[in-house]
């Protein structure tokens, strides 16, 4: 049965066909062969979709849309131009640092690479950065975004893992997303500096406080949306509609840059975007329902821990999977995949579910920019029109520095997780 | 993901003449509408004793209206998400039967999801299924499982006759 799971899956995702579909169509194949009723397809994806605590995903979609399109990206690009000045790699580390705010309101990694890179890309340019290299970096720098609260991934996460409570993953990703992209600032400077990167940055340095009072807007965001979960106001989906409506009214009223029509537009878009996330964990759990009957896994978690397996051997032969499996598939077919063996070996080894999440969740971030098959990296690359395979060079080394963090966070559990057990989620 | 945005011109797997103007105005509606529920039931707690009783109910099943109405044009313009690395590299003959196949596989999905949907549902009428929160009967929700996945395959079929007939892109 496993074989027949796993073959299909394989052979339709090489084949080209969508993830959501591959993995419905093996899950269905399975329960057809193994004659464990049929009607549990339609009952399974209908129940799969139909989950409250899903509705906040379409919901920060559009937040984060509403937030990009108003105007607020721009003005948090001149604030950290403001705050690192011309420089060596000064562009570079501020547009590290726009991604990693935007991301905080977006969750999406595709999308905050190409809203940072389209602002960013030209910019850097002009100002003496290979395009190889920017193309890297801000691939790179969208990828926190899944990481960062709040996390459309940790929301995915939550529902298959309900020990994990989302405050307690939006808390524990906070720390590594900002290490992540501190790892990425670091790696961005040394070679700056090495190079003579942005020394042709002629552009002025915009006025700090001007510029902190135009972000103000985009920056207090994170705040509500987290502050009104942390204090218990409001529930992770409600947080979004609230941030949908500040988004709404900063779009329209403080900016004035969003018209009915833009905004029209705007719950379009995110109706799409949503749309392909949520089918695809509809499908999933079709996949998922038949790993759980067949029971796939539970032998083979059973053989592992009962092999007497080092606990470091088994991590380091995890976190390789998860790497090379998380440049194939995003987030969300990565947990419906791998959690149902993980599980089990987390159990046995007593590993926390929610330090668990952030792992898993940072590897697919790695395998977001990773070539050759990195979402984001394709992205960025077509926006500064170099191919992929020139990225190469620059992109490895942005690999090697967010891995480096990935291994700090997996031998020591506690950068994770101090933070939510501070805040009295755990 | 929303790679074509970015690209120069259209996909070549988006026929030309297909808008989804319906879709893409069901969809917004339905994104619309779960904001304005979930806002006024945040409203509802601080402001007055009403309660929603139907919000839950109602705004889960504008989620599976959402994901279907949503997904269809993501199905031809390559946003949703999967493996093409190995078909990019491919010149256009085969390249136009590995998108005819996933198209075909596409369809088959959702195939099954119209036709044991469509079992679901009346299953729901007949034997007076109630919904849990409201009451109401079930099969008002389920029954749009199978008619929106029709109208998914009828978007899935106006692709593979587009790519079908592309011989050369």
């Amino acid at each position: 049965m496993s074989w027949l799971l796993f073959g299909v899956l394989a052979a339709l995702m090489c084949a080209g066909v969508p993830i959501a579909v591959a993995l419905g169509l093996s899950g269905a194949a399975v329960i057809a062969a193994a004659k464990m009723g049929i009607m549990s397809v339609p009952v399974t994806v209908y129940a799969g979709i139909a989950k409250y605590p899903l509705i906040a995903i379409p919901v920060f979609i559009l937040a984060g849309l509403i937030f990009e399109r108003s105007g607020v990206a721009a003005s948090l690009v001149r604030l950290a131009e403001s705050l690192v000045g011309q420089r060596r790699g000064g562009l570079a580390v501020a547009a590290v640092l726009v991604c990693m705010v935007l991301g905080g309101i977006s969750g999406s990694g595709p999308a905050d690479s190409a809203a940072v890179g389209a602002i960013m890309i030209p910019a850097m340019t002009r100002a003496g950065y290979p395009r190889e290299f920017t193309a890297s970096l801000i691939a790179a720098g969208g990828s926190t975004a899944i990481i960062i609260p709040p996390s459309v991934a940790f929301i995915v996460y939550s529902i298959l893992v309900p020990q994990a409570s989302v405050p307690a993953l939006f808390a524990a990703g906070l720390v590594p997303g900002v290490l992540a992209g501190g790892s990425l600032i670091l790696a961005s400077i040394f070679f700056s500096v090495r190079n003579d990167f942005g020394v042709r940055d002629t552009e002025a340095r915009p006025p700090f406080w001007r510029s902190l009072k135009e972000a103000s807007w985009a920056l207090l965001a994170p705040v509500i949306i987290l502050g009104g979960m942390r204090s218990g106001m409001f529930t992770p989906t409600e947080a979004a509609v609230v941030a949908v409506a500040y988004g709404l009214l900063v779009g329209a009223f403080a900016y004035r840059s969003l018209g009915w029509k833009e905004i029209w537009k705007l719950f379009e878009e995110a109706a799409e975007i949503s749309a392909v996330i949520l089918l695809l964990v509809g499908l999933a759990a079709l996949f998922g329902w038949a790993v759980d009957t067949v029971g796939v896994f539970n032998e083979f978690a059973k053989w592992l821990t009962a092999k007497d397996t080092g606990e470091t051997a088994v991590l380091l032969a995890i976190t390789f999977m998860l790497l090379v499996a998380g440049t194939a598939l995003d987030a969300v077919a990565t947990y419906f995949i791998f959690l149902p063996f993980l599980l089990p070996v987390a159990a046995a080894y007593g590993w926390d579910p929610v330090w668990l999440g952030v792992i898993v969740t940072l590897n697919v971030a790695i395998g977001q920019f990773t070539p050759p098959t990195a979402v984001n990296l394709m992205i960025t690359a077509r926006l500064a029109g170099v191919t992929m395979e020139s990225t190469t060079v620059w992109v490895l080394w942005f690999v090697g520095a967010m891995t480096a963090v990935l291994l700090l966070i997996t031998f020591v559990p506690e950068i994770v997780l101090f933070l939510p057990r501070w805040l009295g989620y755990l | 993901m929303r790679e074509t945005e970015y690209s120069q011109g259209p996909p070549p797997t988006l026929p030309p003449r297909a808008r989804f103007r319906a879709e893409r105005f069901l969809g917004a509606a339905a994104m619309a509408a779960i904001c304005v529920i979930t806002l006024g039931n945040v409203l509802a707690r601080y402001f007055t004793d009403i309660s929603f009783a139907f919000t839950e109910e109602v705004s889960v099943f504008l989620l599976v209206f959402l994901t279907f109405v949503g997904s269809a044009k993501a199905f031809l313009d390559g946003n949703q998400i999967a493996m093409e690395y190995l078909l990019l590299k491919l010149p256009w003959r085969w390249r136009r039967r590995g998108y005819l196949f996933s198209l075909a596989m596409c369809a088959l999905m959702l195939g099954l999801l119209a036709w044991f949907g469509a079992r679901m549902a009346w299953d729901d009428y007949d034997m007076e299924v109630t919904s849990p929160g409201l009451g109401w009967p079930q099969w008002i929700y389920t029954v749009w499982l199978p008619v929106l996945s029709l109208a998914v395959m009828a978007r899935l079929v106006q692709g593979f006759v587009f790519i079908f007939k592309t011989k050369t892109p």
